[in-house]
């Protein structure tokens, strides 16, 4: 930890991430206006009263911002979790069985590749609907492929490890050895790929509701506000600005301290988090 | 060499097998059937008992799901991605020319992309440490933590609202030549290489950086050869292998770029498409877009693959 606070890019990216979530979590108690009431003055260019103005159906922009990261934040948090948790169980199953179902896992990262990230949610959406919990499980597969990779690259090299060695000839289950011997040693691993999948969650999640294929409105949301902005670009410039503004500073942030927190660790993060 | 080929083939085609199976079941079998994700519950609650029946077996759709599955890969093996659920056209007819658009803009964005990023990591990998190098790691990281919707959207502001220099959307239609329709869209063409520039920039300095630190580059270094000559003519062919591999894993994310930096921009392609077709739950066109996009970018993939044994002999071994 130490480590990680000495390197000033990681402390800008803690700092801005704990913003952020400060914010996020304070937003009930700090926002002038509840983020869906309809003021009746539509499309006020920002004021003392109206920090960023108001949108076209009339809602203050500043509190919507305030509000604005809580369900994207908390789908990209929620998927990187699943991502990890379940990414590493896989990947490290698959680096102590190894054979036929190793093959098969394999197959199926190598065929996440191929599939866009932007289709594969798409075509979730389209089965299952449009809601929270579907995207965090989307996104949360989608992201979990990754995590395979690298746990069970990683869980391949512990397997030759001594220690390792003597746990399987004292007769310890598999599970034992995958849950005492290998899962901590990927500890670090999973710290780090927790937080590229996670800044790389958020901005798909983005994305998807820019797209009009994520959250969905009246939420308030960052990539919706974008959306519902970006015709009145030239007369209220704050309202797409401002929530584009927050979504890059918070994936900067993850991204900075994701690489502060690697290099402190010393992995290797030089790997794309892949959009 | 020709077995590898073939072999890489093979791989590739079980891949695409997989992918289309994955598409049918995530989309058709789930949760109900595509008649009643197509309409809403309201009008299914109005539509008699036989009438539903009725459409159910126009489409086909009252057939067992085995049955359906081996028509749908079928119908994929004689390209024929069936028909639209409600106004019954042939979706290879919707998808066609949306999708001639997107990879044209694909495909310039890597043209133009991966020749800047190589410049812009040899750079930074010949200043490794120094002030350059820094910068570049820095305003990468930044560029590829800015969502391309972001980047499009400031380009706009910028030049199309500010600085009146380029129209904000594009207004050429889906069936105008290419070139036509790339001359009108170079906020959008500027906004999908930026993002790649920073991704493919960053990669591609971590194998320049690697290559240097070989055991031949320290050998070439001894015989008094210049840092700068040894970095063009033998660590540059030799990062070109990384190189590849990084284009090809970026293929994917690539199309999700382009997906959305068309929206932004009005662009005509897969994008809008891709959007109209999940909002009124067309299951065949969602199925078609992406089967189409999974199928470039296997074969982009294949094609660097290929690449990467041409150039690096110790892949041809074993």
């Amino acid at each position: 930890m130490t480590a990680l606070l000495r390197r000033p890019a990681a402390l800008l990216g803690l700092l801005l991430v704990a913003t952020h979530l400060v914010v996020a979590i304070s937003a009930p108690w700090i926002a002038p206006f509840a983020p869906t009431s309809l003021l009746d003055a539509p499309l006020e260019p920002p004021n003392a009263t109206y920090w960023l103005g108001t949108d076209d159906l009339g809602r203050d922009a500043f509190s919507r911002l305030l509000w604005g990261g809580r369900v994207a934040m908390l789908v990209a948090f929620a998927a990187g979790a699943v991502a990890v948790l379940g990414g590493a169980l896989l990947g490290l199953f698959a680096a102590h069985r190894r054979g036929s179902f190793d093959d098969v896992l394999m197959r199926l990262v190598e065929m996440k590749l191929a599939v866009p990230t932007i289709l594969f949610v798409a075509i979730f959406v389209t089965g299952f609907g449009q809601s929270v919990p579907v995207l965090i499980v989307a996104v949360g597969i989608i992201q979990m492929m990754g995590v395979v990779r690298t746990t069970r690259a990683a869980g391949i090299v512990l397997m030759e490890q001594g220690y390792v060695r003597a746990a399987q000839l004292n007769g310890e289950s598999g599970a034992t050895i995958i849950l005492r011997e290998l899962l901590p040693n990927v500890a670090d691993l999973m710290a780090v790929e927790f937080a590229l999948r996670a800044s790389s969650a958020l901005l798909l999640v983005s994305a998807l509701s820019f797209l009009g294929l994520g959250i969905s409105p009246p939420t308030p949301d960052w990539g919706l506000m974008v959306e519902d902005g970006m015709a009145l670009l030239e007369s209220e410039p704050a309202l797409v600005l401002a929530p584009a503004l927050c979504i890059a500073t918070l994936v900067l942030g993850i991204n900075l301290a994701a690489e502060g927190l690697s290099d402190a660790l010393g992995l290797d993060a030089a790997r794309g988090g892949g959009g | 060499m020709i077995s590898l080929v073939l072999r890489r083939g093979a791989l590739s085609l079980v891949t695409l097998f997989l992918l289309a199976s994955f598409i049918f079941f995530a989309t058709e079998v789930l949760p109900g059937d595509a008649l009643d994700v197509s309409l809403s519950a309201d009008e299914i609650a109005m539509m008699p008992p036989e009438v539903l029946a009725r459409r159910r077996a126009e489409l086909g759709l009252d057939r067992p799901i085995l049955e359906r599955y081996t028509s749908f890969l079928g119908g994929l093996l004689r390209f024929d991605l069936g028909r639209t659920i409600i106004t019954r056209a042939p979706v290879a007819d919707i998808v066609a020319m949306p999708l001639r658009n997107s990879v044209a803009l694909a495909g310039l964005t890597l043209l133009l992309a991966l020749p800047v990023a190589l410049a812009i990591a040899m750079a930074a990998a010949q200043a490794k440490g120094r002030l350059l190098d820094n910068a570049v790691s820095g305003a990468a990281i930044i560029g590829y933590s800015i969502p391309e919707f972001v980047t499009g959207l400031l380009l706009i502001a910028v030049f199309a609202v500010w600085w009146p220099l380029f129209p904000a959307t594009i207004t050429a239609s889906t069936d105008d030549p290419l070139s036509v329709l790339l001359a009108a869209a170079p906020l959008a063409v500027a906004t999908t290489i930026i993002g790649s520039i920073a991704y493919l920039g960053r990669i591609l300095r971590v194998g320049l950086i690697e290559v240097m630190a070989a055991d031949f580059v320290e050998r070439l270094h001894l015989s008094g050869i210049p840092r700068w000559r040894i970095l063009w003519l033998h660590a540059l062919p030799a990062a070109m292998i990384p190189g590849l591999s990084a284009a090809a894993l970026y293929a994917a994310s690539l199309v999700s770029g382009v997906v959305v930096v068309e929206l932004v921009f009005a662009y005509p392609g897969i994008g809008a498409e891709l959007v109209r077709a999940v909002t009124r739950r067309e299951v065949h066109v969602v199925q078609a877009i992406a089967l189409a996009a999974a199928v470039c970018v296997v074969l982009f993939n294949l094609a660097a693959d290929l690449g990467i044994v041409a150039l690096d002999p110790r892949t041809r071994r074993s």
